[in-house]
């Protein structure tokens, strides 16, 4: 964590400029076709990137957000806005974004188990997972609502972890690492040989319709065709606005310095009358709650789940995101899900190699710069708040 | 269940259970220098067994065919480079982290592991493909009753047994074994007793290494068949065991090993749907065992210092 | 007058070591007692026993009357003890202010819903609670007060142990256990921090303290009583000047047998 000089509020300048670069950049590279142009933003991008970091800028912007949030982040939310309406057609580039916005409540989720209360989860993929299979199941067999549907693909990725976790987490030491890696390769293998699940071929999933309003068609207005996806961009925006604010109140919170204390002094948090089983379990509910429940809708949006969508590797790209970002600072947390999740759809070539180089970037970021692209700051617990 | 059945059982408990313990000797000497997880080991393994797929097929392109020299050639350059390999991970990513979090140097193994296991995938000819090993042992074997006594994998066994009292007269009968076990029980003083601390750490990661390689190349004959995946298996199944025998402890890995083929083996006999849901199974068994005791059979020491 | 703390008969090894043998001790409410002896003679442990975190092979520790012997950390916190350690435990990247919050666990309301959603009425609490955090720094070092939300990591070791101090005060607990509070600390450093600690005392009259100390100046100036412990065991108890005259405990320190 940084140090955020507690007597002069930092200016909404550099956070308002960057968010507007960041905004333009990722209108560019995500409209881009030719390799050639793709590989020269992306050489542009890292340039830029590792050029503010060497320039300090990104703490700068860091506590930018951290002292105007509800400003920077109204604007992030119009900045979003923006970037659909331009690509109102385009079923790729929604689909891109969308795939974005619920891997960033993923790893929100994530963020609560490791980055706050520490507790390890290699399985993140695979509870996704589980909130995908939930909506195909229920939306296939029966009539709950599909607003409905998603808590509780919420609520069943929690339950399933917590019946994993439960005497885990009991006990100090990182045995939950173990256990999530072992359900990660059981739940793929599970669902390989599984023939009510579709077996390798897996389900498809009907698509999300509320109150009649069918989520699969695209939408003709006045003249205008705008992509089906646009509904679920909508609804994934309203999801990870609320993961959001849920993620942050709880950092700014007790609770968030419960989860802080457990995680860096057990012995000592005790010694102070936390109760570590009862927090360590809260926020594993909580993460994976986040993380069912964008899985349900994912598994909606792209109309299919199988098991080769949700395996190991897959829960290792999620912890990548979190460590690249900077453990713990929810906005650099969907800074690196951007990164991660576009670089490769947008430069096919890197595809294939995806998981070697984001977990040599994570050796990279580890010995390195172990605190993420955008540190966490220093909480507090009323950001615009002075003594 | 007639005898020679229970007979067949058991070799393949004892064979599975020879591997398990041998990755989870691995897990333990790492724990014991230096406290810390390392979760590459598993993919260390595939890599192990790889590069003895690899000796092989270059062995065979230069017109050697006797399988003798070919399987002593490949168990050598296997091992040597496993260990070399776990030398410079001990001394390139795992002492430079001793200061920092264990969280940094779990989640920096595991993310080594992955590298390890794709660059097998996407640069090894087509490795993404299971590739078949070599049968090199003398594949005679004698019937009795139902149980089919294979002497490949009596020689294998053997050779994992030979492996294992090597290992335990390395440990309690040398200098060298004096010396690790020394960093083991605590690094302040072995250090103070003038033993080369970096030295023994390279050397147990290079002995826990090579015998990830050997693991491999017994895993690679026992089945003729290898993928990039194995390492990740065996890897968690290895840990697990390390765990239940109370990580640090030799003989308890060992035991854990054994103890986690049984539990598989007897799993597919007695469950019906056991045998398609073999790995399913596997992986629970692991699940289950560390909600029953995550701290290991033996209890842990605490050696937390308040 | 029944005794605050008592402990009776405690026993607890560590593999062949016996830490505590047979410990009998009485602390007197609102007394400051000097727990002192050799390394390895049991201080560290028998705060170790009395919070919880080790268990008791034998013996009991009653604290008002309530058997704690087997009590969780955590129970024993709620009870009114409270402790600092040898080597500083402070959550190094949270803020001053956190890390005097941890201390007060059993006063923040800890509930979902509150902390989530009624952000009111936890700005309430927080505005109070930073307030008494405040104050209470000001006794120690006025300067920290308007630094409460800078990281503890770059704090100098007097400012730590402060603020470790504080940790345990917070919750205005009625036992504080003192664990070698001048460990890295000069003289200087450690006369100041004694200042702080008595000035904490003469405001509130009601706290006992235990200190485990080298530092026999500092037992010297601020213990009403000592308990000299060699090897797990009680071997002299009674005003500073008396057991420092005492032939055994000169004879445990100097190490002859």
């Amino acid at each position: 964590m940084t140090d955020s000089n507690s007597k002069m509020p930092a200016g909404m300048a550099p956070g308002l400029i960057a968010l507007g670069l960041a905004t333009a950049y990722l209108v560019a590279l995500l409209g881009a076709e030719k390799q050639a142009v793709i590989i020269s933003l992306l050489v542009l991008g890292i340039g830029a990137v590792v050029g503010a970091a060497w320039l300090g800028l990104f703490d700068r912007v860091s506590r930018s957000f951290a002292d105007h949030e509800d400003a920077l982040g109204g604007s992030a939310i119009v900045a979003a806005l923006a970037l659909a309406a331009y690509f109102h057609e385009d079923h790729f580039v929604l689909l891109l974004v969308v795939t974005v916005l619920l891997t960033s409540v993923a790893t929100l989720g994530l963020n609560v188990q490791f980055g706050y209360a520490g507790v390890l989860n290699f399985a993140g993929a695979s509870f996704f997972g589980v909130g995908a299979y939930t909506s195909a199941v229920l939306n296939a067999y029966t009539s709950v609502p599909h607003l409905i549907v998603l808590p509780i693909g919420g609520v069943i990725a929690a339950l399933i972890g917590s019946m994993l976790l439960l005497p885990v987490l009991r006990t100090r030491g990182h045995y939950a690492a173990v256990v999530t890696i072992a359900f990660a390769l059981l739940f793929k293998t599970f669902l390989e040989v599984n023939d009510v699940l579709g077996g390798p071929q897996g389900m498809q999933v009907k698509g999300m319709n509320i109150l009649g309003w069918s989520f699969n068609d695209n939408i003709e207005a006045g003249g205008i065709t705008i992509s089906f996806y646009m509904g679920y961009f909508l609804l994934s925006l309203a999801l990870l606005i609320a993961a959001f604010v849920l993620v942050r109140r709880l950092e700014r919170s007790w609770i968030g310095l419960n989860l802080d204390a457990l995680r860096l002094d057990e012995t000592a948090a005790s010694c102070f009358g936390l109760d570590i089983t009862r927090w360590k379990i809260t926020a594993f509910l909580i993460g994976n709650f986040l993380i069912g429940i964008a899985g349900a809708l994912f598994g909606m949006v792209g109309g299919f789940v199988g098991p080769n969508n949700y395996t190991f590797a897959d829960s290792l790209i999620l912890v990548s995101i979190l460590l690249l970002g900077g453990i713990g600072n929810p906005w650099g947390l969907v800074v690196a899900t951007f990164i991660v999740v576009v670089v490769p759809e947008k430069l096919q070539t890197i595809q294939e190699y995806r998981f070697l180089l984001y977990a040599l970037m994570v050796i990279g970021v580890l010995l390195f710069r172990p605190e993420g692209l955008l540190p966490r700051p220093v909480r507090r617990y009323f950001p615009r708040w002075r003594p | 269940m007639d005898l020679g059945l229970f007979a067949q059982y058991t070799m393949n408990g004892l064979m599975l259970g020879m591997m398990y313990a041998l990755v989870a000797v691995g897990f333990t000497l790492f724990f014991g220098v230096l406290d810390v997880i390392k979760f590459s080991h598993g993919d260390v393994l595939t890599v192990g067994s790889f590069t003895a797929l690899a000796t092989f097929v270059g062995l065979s392109a230069l017109g050697l065919h006797s399988n003798w020299l070919a399987l002593l050639a490949m168990l050598v350059v296997a091992t040597l480079a496993m260990a070399f390999l776990g030398m410079l991970i001990a001394r390139y990513l795992v002492m430079p982290l001793r200061s920092a979090p264990p969280l940094n140097t779990l989640l920096i193994t595991l993310m080594l592991g992955t590298v390890l296991r794709e660059c097998v995938r996407l640069f090894y000819p087509q490795g993404a493909n299971p590739k078949p090993f070599p049968a090199l042992l003398p594949r005679a074997s004698v019937d009795i009753g139902e149980f089919n006594l294979r002497l490949d994998n009596v020689l294998m066994l053997s050779a994992g047994v030979l492996v294992i009292v090597g290992l335990q007269y390395l440990l309690n009968r040398t200098k060298l074994g004096l010396a690790i076990r020394a960093v083991a029980q605590d690094e302040e003083t072995a250090r103070t007793m003038g033993i080369n601390f970096t030295g023994i750490v390279l050397i147990t990661f290079a002995l826990g290494s090579g015998l990830a390689a050997f693991a491999g190349v017994m895993n690679g004959l026992y089945y003729n068949e290898i993928n990039f995946g194995i390492g990740l298996y065996l890897g968690v199944i290895g840990f697990a065991a390390a765990i239940i025998g109370g990580l640090g402890s030799i003989y308890g890995a060992i035991l854990g090993g054994f103890l986690f083929a049984g539990l598989q083996t007897v799993g597919t006999v007695l469950l019906p749907f056991a045998s398609a849901y073999k790995d399913v199974f596997a992986f629970a068994v692991v699940i289950a065992i560390m909600a029953w005791r995550p701290t290991g059979l033996i209890r842990e020491k605490i050696s937390e210092r308040v | 007058m029944n005794p605050l703390l008592q402990a009776r008969g405690l026993m607890r090894r560590f593999g062949g070591v016996v830490a505590l043998d047979g410990l009998d001790l009485d602390v007197a409410a609102n007394e400051i007692l000097g727990l002192i002896g050799p390394n390895g003679s049991g201080k560290t442990t028998f705060f170790n026993v009395v919070t919880g975190i080790y268990g008791a092979d034998a013996g009991t520790v009653t604290f008002g009357g309530a058997d704690i012997t087997r009590a969780p950390s955590r129970a024993v916190y709620k009870a009114g003890i409270a402790r600092t350690f040898q080597r500083s435990r402070l959550s190094l990247p949270l803020s001053i202010f956190d890390n005097i919050m941890i201390g007060n666990h059993q006063h923040l309301n800890q509930g979902l819903w509150f902390n989530l959603m009624r952000r009111k009425a936890f700005k309430r609490e927080f505005e109070e609670n930073y307030a008494a955090a405040r104050a209470l720094v000001e006794v120690f070092e006025p300067a920290m007060a308007d630094r409460l939300f800078e990281p503890v990591a770059g704090l100098p070791m007097i400012d730590r142990r402060r603020i470790e101090i504080c940790r345990a005060l917070i919750s205005a607990p009625k036992l504080l256990l003192l664990d070698e509070p001048s460990a890295g600390m000069t003289h200087e450093e450690t006369a100041e921090l004694m200042d702080d600690i008595l000035l904490v005392r003469e405001r509130n009259k009601n706290l006992t303290i235990i200190i485990v100390e080298h530092e026999m100046g500092v037992i010297e100036r601020i213990t009403d009583r000592c308990v000299v412990l060699n090897f797990g065991r009680k071997i002299a108890d009674g005003p500073y000047r008396e057991v420092a005259a005492d032939p055994q405990v000169q004879e445990a320190y100097l190490g002859v047998a």
